[in-house]
């Protein structure tokens, strides 16, 4: 396999794309966000506690791979705790929210919506400022974080709001309505500093709810995120975990611009998706990616390019979810090596 | 009613999750002197039954399963204290947790859930399980299979650990060893050399129950 050396800078390339000009290769923009500690050997606490921390890793992981985009990210559940949520750090896991903070309906007081500088947000635009002026000129950054659906549910304990959707849709959508407001608080800032905003929702994945439930608990909610991005004239992505094949279509109609996808037949996608938006994903991070061997990994992806092939806007070869903490820095490159190889386009210069 | 007719009721109030009416037409069952373990099997797992098959063909989701396991619940409170133990037929003893390291519990839960209600005898040793817990577990209650589940690639080699340790302690034969969650797959359950390898709460149990013989 000859991998050729890239023409053309990330930036380039996506804009490029946006714009309608030739790109030497496909976008390839495998999911690399906390595992980047282990490249300055520190913890992934460190990492999530520090923008410092957040911003050198970063560097060192896009100064390794060159791949297109730059995914600040840190936990499932930190718009939750700056809205009041209490988190567990662990030295070498994502912080998670052992236990709710809304018991009841009286228990609402505990929360409020989430400010810019709540919790540990302010970690990130201190990355953010880092990164934008050591690689801005060369790559887009984006911020990921959870989406109302999935900071209601972390607030509340996923098994208590998923019987809220039918023993008390009211509390249900009092938590939507301030983890939307939360996140649109965290969009603008997200925005302010030039970043993309990425919305995940894992919980409202197709893996938990209904399509039904999707309508009246997600697809609202959402929708505001990616009309309050557009106003800022940002593109938004939306990344949601797990099974999406019944709900990538209501996913498609939030307005998002990229459908990030992980256990979703990419055919599906590409016909439910019909051109509305880009396509990212979904090589799995958790079996191919992390078992390998390389030539599994030039398999799929090559696959998942082939299935993708002349899809329009573009398809953008990724991995399905984030790449964790074991999976082993060669696999992520063999998959940019298949970008700078199969996945090459003709580009001539100044066309 | 007669008693078809109050099994049918119960089951279907059950799939509708009607908590109250189930509780309601199982106090019923107790009046008319209906043998607590018939109107478990035929009513309340019945459609439990149901609850599981429209899970798996994905008509119902974590909300429904979650309702209809309450009414299921209020259905069984309600019978248990009249029902004659010697009845019933030796259950499937299940261990059950999530691996150390991980606090994700949802797909855990929905296996204790359906299996619960399958007529296993499920012993949940909740999330973020000590591994060697759950070989000392199965040993105290004598059980059949252990079961594990994770939803990160971090903590998928604690199932491996689990099944060496076994090994070691030669009480690799005396367990059949069930794995599931997200970044679990066939592969990594063969890998492992686990017994068996379910894709989502339901199948586990169908699975589970055809492994012991008793499909």
């Amino acid at each position: 396999m000859l991998v050729r050396e890239d023409i053309l800078t990330p930036k380039e390339r996506v804009m490029a794309l946006l714009t309608g000009k030739p790109l030497d290769r496909i976008i390839c923009m495998p999911i690399v966000t906390t595992n980047t500690a282990q490249l300055i050997g520190k913890t992934v606490k460190e990492f999530q506690l520090d923008g410092k921390v957040m911003a050198e890793a970063h560097l060192a992981a896009f100064k390794k791979f060159g791949y297109d985009l730059i995914y600040l990210f840190t936990n499932c559940s930190y718009v939750a705790e700056a809205m009041g949520a209490e988190l567990d750090y662990s030295e070498n896991e994502p912080a998670n929210c052992e236990v709710p903070i809304i018991n009841s309906r009286d228990d609402l007081s505990k929360i409020k919506v989430a400010e810019k500088n709540d919790g540990q947000l302010p970690v990130y635009y201190e990355a953010l400022e880092i990164l934008n002026k050591e690689v801005g000129d060369q790559v887009f950054i984006s911020v990921c974080f959870s989406g109302p659906v999935s900071t209601a549910a972390t607030l509340r304990g996923v098994e208590a709001f998923a019987r809220d959707t039918y023993s008390d849709p009211e509390l249900c959508h009092t938590l939507l309505r301030m983890a939307t407001d939360s996140c649109k608080n965290l969009i603008r800032e997200i925005v302010r500093y030039g970043a993309m905003p990425i919305i995940l929702e894992p919980i409202a994945s197709g893996s938990l709810f209904s399509p039904k439930m999707f309508d009246k608990i997600a697809f609202p909610y959402i929708k505001e995120l990616v009309d309050l991005s557009h106003e800022l004239q940002a593109l938004v992505p939306l990344h949601i975990c797990g099974k999406t094949h019944k709900i990538i279509d209501k996913m498609t109609d939030t307005g998002s611009d990229v459908i990030s996808i992980d256990k979703c037949d990419l055919t599906i996608a590409r016909e439910k998706v019909a051109g509305r938006a880009l396509i990212l994903g979904n090589i799995d991070p958790a079996n191919e990616l992390l078992f390998g061997p390389v030539e599994e990994i030039e398999k799929v992806c090559v696959e998942a390019i082939d299935t993708m092939k002349g899809y329009t806007p573009a398809f953008i070869l990724s991995t399905g979810c984030e790449t964790g903490n074991k999976v082993p820095f060669e696999h992520i490159q063999a998959m940019l090596d298949v970008a700078r190889s199969h996945g090459l386009y003709e580009y001539k210069e100044g066309e | 009613m007669d008693k078809a007719t109050l099994f049918q009721e119960i089951s279907h109030a059950l799939v509708e999750f009607e908590v109250e009416k189930v509780a309601e037409l199982a106090e019923e069952t107790i009046q008319q002197n209906i043998p607590a373990y018939e109107t478990i099997t035929e009513g309340l797992v019945t459609g439990m039954k149901e609850v599981s098959r429209l899970y798996e063909e994905e008509e119902y989701f974590l909300p429904e399963v979650l309702m209809c396991s309450d009414a299921f619940n209020a259905g069984l409170d309600v019978v248990n204290p009249h029902l004659d133990k010697n009845s019933l037929e030796k259950p499937i003893k299940i261990v059950i947790g999530v691996v150390e390291g991980d606090t994700h519990d949802i797909g855990k839960n929905l296996v204790r859930i359906l299996s619960g209600a399958s007529g296993f005898e499920v012993y949940d040793l909740g999330r973020d399980v000590p591994l060697n817990q759950f070989i000392d577990k199965a040993e105290e209650v004598e059980s059949d299979m252990i079961c594990m589940s994770t939803l990160m690639t971090t903590t998928m080699d604690g199932m491996k650990t689990v099944i060496d340790r076994l090994k070691e302690r030669n009480l690799r034969d005396k367990y059949k060893v069930l794995i599931g969650g997200g970044p679990i797959s066939q592969t990594f359950c063969d890998k492992i050399g686990a017994d068996l390898y379910a894709n989502d709460a339901s199948s586990a149990v169908r699975k589970a129950k055809e492994l012991m013989g008793r499909a």
